[in-house]
Parts: structure tokens; sequence; C-alpha cells
């Protein structure tokens, strides 16, 4: 800095936080930058691989983006199908995931063993765990799998949803309404599964609204449910964000677009179309993701 | 006298009462929790209990949850199995534990440096390489799997530590998160440390880090907990070099003989995990955070 005559304040802030970024910014382009423009490049070339040579490339424009939306048989629909689960999984495991963090945040006995119950399945989802579950419960059900099928579905249905959802459409409440209603009944145990972390952030948020707060809301004779809407609703409204971003992205990771373009590359071998269609359906959720961030944003409280 | 104070504390206890919920919504509630606590302990209970079964009742048909027979045959069985693997069974947690503990602390550290200036600074690009991170985080780590291993290698960093340890350093969720978090701190708590004449890194360690702890302690457990359950198998080849992840799923997949010490193995697995995250957890509620804020 001191072969240069002055620095104004501006630059030199601007210089120490790209100092700070350094470290990371040098490995996030070796590792994410770079496969990202691999997997575009793949995505509009045509990629043969051969033991010799390793693999080749040949540019060919979008004719591969062309393939998958018009002749390949089940991209539009996975697509859109994984998209609309994501649409409704979200709303559900924001809301599952405030509410019981605001029951964990209070003060009760076995607080911490609660908790850790409701971290558990973060634990449990993890690919080793989940590998060894697996593998056990195959050998255990192995020669009998045709018959536990059978006596799991016969379970399942025991509870008939199509009659309730008759009765429900008798009464005159809208299709939508209902459809989404018997959608998150089925999904509560993904819900459960899914909202471990977001759980965690909301509790650290929770813990770092300032306590002057509440007494205030207290003081001036607040109800419970006002304190909500006026004071931590709004405190915890970036996180909200936070975890929206969260949860979209561990979503989608799960999806079935990505189990889809993962067989397509690894399956049938397909490297080019796999990569597009990973490429297109991360550009779908990003543009979804960043509009809904957006709108929140404009309406969310910054304390500063 | 007595009888206005007797008032007084009616009163008092009466908005107490339109304050916090009665008894019966609060009971209401304590059982909804309940309930999905019971939800998501259930995957541990059958963990607990199947490490517990011998054999013939993990094989039992229909299966119960809970053991009736209680033996510790699979941890004997699967400390048999470790004594004769191919190296030392300690190398294998030698490697775990170098890997987890550079993977997690580094990728907290460098998420943390870089979340500071994307939080508290201006400078050009800095919307542009916050999108770029959000992208990154879209990237699924299967459909990128090739290009990753390609670039490992070009590296020249495959079948080392650095190839698992390196890329963790970099994932976009911690420095979200971190960043996140840091938008909260107050401004004029970071201009009067300046004021007083703190460099920018006694800023951001001094007043940032104590006061984000809540945020970097739930990124540690995130982080352990995935660089924990890594098997490694892509990128380390020697064995020498491989985790305990990877050795405890061999000695797990080895048929129907094993699968008692592959409840065994399982439950050992998960057990670190969900220790780490109770230490920090209660290392969370102690925090508290006071921002150290009078406005």
């Amino acid at each position: 800095m001191k072969n240069k005559k002055r620095l104004t304040l501006a630059k030199k802030r601007a210089i120490t936080g790209y100092l700070f970024i350094l470290p990371w910014f040098i490995g996030f382009c070796m590792f994410y930058i770079k496969s990202l423009f691999m997997t575009i490049q793949f995505s509009l070339s045509d990629v043969s691989t051969s033991a010799a040579t390793g693999y080749t490339t040949k540019f060919t424009g979008l004719e591969n983006l062309i393939y998958i939306f018009t002749k390949d048989a089940k991209f539009n629909q996975t697509l859109i199908l994984s998209i609309k689960d994501i649409v409704i999984d979200v709303p559900l495991i924001l809301t599952f995931s405030l509410l019981m963090a605001m029951l964990l945040n209070q003060k009760f006995t076995g607080r911490t063993i609660f908790r850790a119950i409701f971290f558990i399945p973060v634990i449990m989802g993890s690919a080793a765990i989940a590998d060894s579950i697996e593998s056990a419960r195959q050998a255990a059900v192995g020669g009998i799998s045709s018959q536990s099928a059978a006596i799991t579905e016969a379970s399942s249905s025991a509870v008939n949803l199509d009659y309730y959802v008759a009765l429900f459409k008798d009464i005159g409440l809208p299709a939508g309404v209902i459809d989404y209603v018997v959608g998150a009944v089925g999904r509560i145990s993904d819900v459960i599964d899914l909202s471990g972390i977001q759980i965690v952030i909301f509790i650290a948020a929770l813990q770092s609204i300032p306590s002057s707060l509440y007494e205030v809301a207290r003081i001036e004779g607040a109800t419970a449910y006002e304190t909500f809407w006026k004071v931590t609703f709004p405190m915890v409204m970036p996180h909200i964000i936070t975890c929206l971003v969260y949860t979209v992205v561990a979503r989608f990771a799960n999806s079935e677009i990505v189990d889809y373009s993962y067989k397509e590359i690894f399956n049938r071998i397909n490297y080019d179309l796999g990569s597009a269609m990973a490429l297109v359906s991360m550009i779908c959720v990003c543009v979804i993701l960043f509009t809904v961030v957006a709108l929140i944003q404009k309406k969310t409280f910054y304390y500063n | 006298m007595a009888k206005n104070k007797e008032r007084v504390k009616k009163k008092f206890f009466h908005r107490e009462k339109q304050l916090n919920r009665s008894a019966a919504g609060n009971g209401i509630l304590f059982f909804f929790m309940f309930i999905c606590g019971l939800f998501m302990a259930l995957p541990l209970v059958i963990l607990v209990n199947n490490a517990l079964k011998p054999l013939d009742e993990i094989f039992q048909y229909p299966p119960s949850i809970f053991v009736r027979n209680p033996t510790f045959n699979n941890f004997k069985d699967l400390f048999v199995v470790m004594s004769d693997s191919w190296v030392p069974f300690s190398r294998y947690i030698f490697n775990t534990i170098i890997i987890t503990g550079f993977g997690t602390v580094g990728h907290v550290i460098v998420a943390s440096l870089a979340a500071y200036p994307l939080a508290k600074h201006k400078f050009p690009g800095k919307d542009i390489l916050f999108s770029m991170v959000v992208l990154s985080m879209m990237f699924s780590y299967n459909v990128t799997m090739i290009p990753n291993y390609m670039i490992i290698s070009y590296l020249g960093i495959n079948n080392t530590y650095l190839a698992m340890i390196l890329p963790a350093w970099q994932y976009g969720m911690g420095l979200f998160l971190m960043k996140q978090f840091m938008e909260e701190i107050p401004d004029s708590l970071m201009e009067s440390a300046k004021l007083d004449g703190a460099s920018e890194f006694t800023v951001f360690w001094k007043i940032f880090m104590p006061n984000v702890k809540p945020a970097w302690l739930t990124l540690a457990v995130l982080q352990f907990q995935q660089m924990w359950g890594n098997t490694g198998s892509m990128y380390l080849r020697s064995e020498k070099l491989k985790p305990m992840q990877f050795a405890l799923n061999q000695i797990a997949g080895g048929g129907a003989a094993r699968q008692g010490v592959a409840m065994a193995v399982a439950f050992l697995i998960a057990l670190v995990p969900i220790t780490f995250f109770l230490i920090c957890q209660s290392q969370i509620i102690e925090t508290m955070t006071s921002s150290g804020m009078k406005d």
C-alpha cells in the first residue's frame, strides 16, 4: 500500500474486505467455479469417453437442452414434480421448525434432551448411518421382502385418505387447499426429518433477540400473540430467509430430478445429457428461490 | 393495607396469566412436542435396541422395537473383527479425527472470515459473489462428482488428506449462515471498536466471533456431522488414509452373519455426532447473546 500515494477510506476497506475473503475465494474458484464451468461445458457439447484418451468434448450448442425438453421421456414430468414437491414442503418445514424452535427455546425441564432429540434426524440422515441401517434392514427383511411390501401397503391404506378428501370437498373447500393439506399430511415424516438444522438455526436466532424487547412488550401490556407477531417474528425474519435458502437447497439435493440426472450420468452413461438436466433443474430452482427471497427481503425488518 | 397488597398481587398475577399461556395450553403444546419428539427419537431407539439384540432377534419377523434379551455380544464381535483388520484400527480412528477436525475447524474459520466483509463491508462485486455462493449450494454433489474428481487429481492432492479437507472448507453453506448472522450485529458496535483503535482483524475476532457464537456453533455441528459421515471412498485409495467410517462400513457389509456387528457399528457411528451436538447445544444456550449494546 505504500507505493501508492494515498488510498481513500473506501478503497482501504475494500482491500481489507478482499483480504478476508481471499482464503475462501481461492478454494471456491478451484473447487466450485471450475466444476460449474465444466458442467456447463459438458451440457453444451457431445461428450464421448474412451479408455485411451479419457474424454473428448465436441461443441454442439443447445442440442442437449433441446433433446431433454422435447425427446426425453420423463424429464419434463420429473422436473415439474420435483419443483412442486419443493414448493409444498418448504413452507411446511419452515413453519414447523419455527414453531418447534420457539417451544424448545422456552424454559422447561429436559429441554436439552428435547433439543437433542429434534436433532437426531440430521445425524441419522448422514450417509454412513443411513447405509448401515439400510443394509441391516435389507438383510433382515431379505427373503420375506415380497410379503412385507404387501403388509406395509395394507397398513398405510388403513386410513382412507380419499374418503376424507371427498368429505372436505363436499363442505366446499377449494380443491387446491385440500390437495395442499392432504399432501402435507402425507409428508409429515419427511417434514420432521428435514427440519433438524432449521430448528437449530431458529433457536440460535431466537437467542439473539435482545430480552429488553420482550420486557418492553410486557410493560406495554402486549399479549403473547401480539408479542409473537410484533417482536419475535420481525426479529427472526432475516433467519427465515436463511432457513428458506437452506431448506430449498437441502430439499433440492434430495429431489427426484437430481436423482434422475444422476442416473442419466452413471447408469446410462450420458454425461452430457445428465449435466444438461442438472443445469436446467438448478437454474429453475434458483430462479424461483431468488424471486422468493427478493420478495421476502423487501418485507424484512433489519434491526440495524 | 394487607388487603390492598393482596389486590395488587392478584392484579399482577392476572396480568401474568394473560401473558403466559394457560396450563392447559402448555400441556397441549408439550403433548404436541412430545409426539413429534417421539417420531424423531424412534430411529435412535431402534438403533440402540438393535445394537443390543442377539442375532436371532434381529432377523425376527414381524420385527419388534424393543430388545428382549439384551447382550453385548455384538460389540464384542465388533472388537474381535476390528482387532484383525488390515491396518491397526486406531489408524482409522486417527484418520477420521484428522479429517473431521481440520475440515470442521478450517471451514468455520475460512467461512467466518469471508462472511465478515460480505456482511459488513461495501465493495464492488459483493452481490455477484454472494449470488455465486447461493448458486454453488444448489450444486448437487452427485452431479459434480466427475468434475470434482478431475479437479482433485489435477491439483495432485488425490489420495491425500487434503482431498477430503480442502473442498470441505469452501462449502457455500457456512459462508451463507455466517453472513446472515453477522448482518444482525449492529454497525455501531463495529464503529465503536474501530474508534478505540481496533484493527479489522481485532474487530472480527474480538467483537464479531463472540457475538455470533450460536451461529458458528451451529455451523460446526452441521459440518462435523457431514465430515464424520464421510467414507472418502472416492479420493482415498490407500488403506492407511481411509477414515473409520469406511472400515466400519466394510465390517458391516459382511452379509447376514455380520448384521449384529453392523448394528453395533451404526450405533457407534451415531454416538459421536450426537455427543458433539449436545456439547455445542449447551454452549449455545450459555451464550445468551448480549450484544453489549444499550440503545
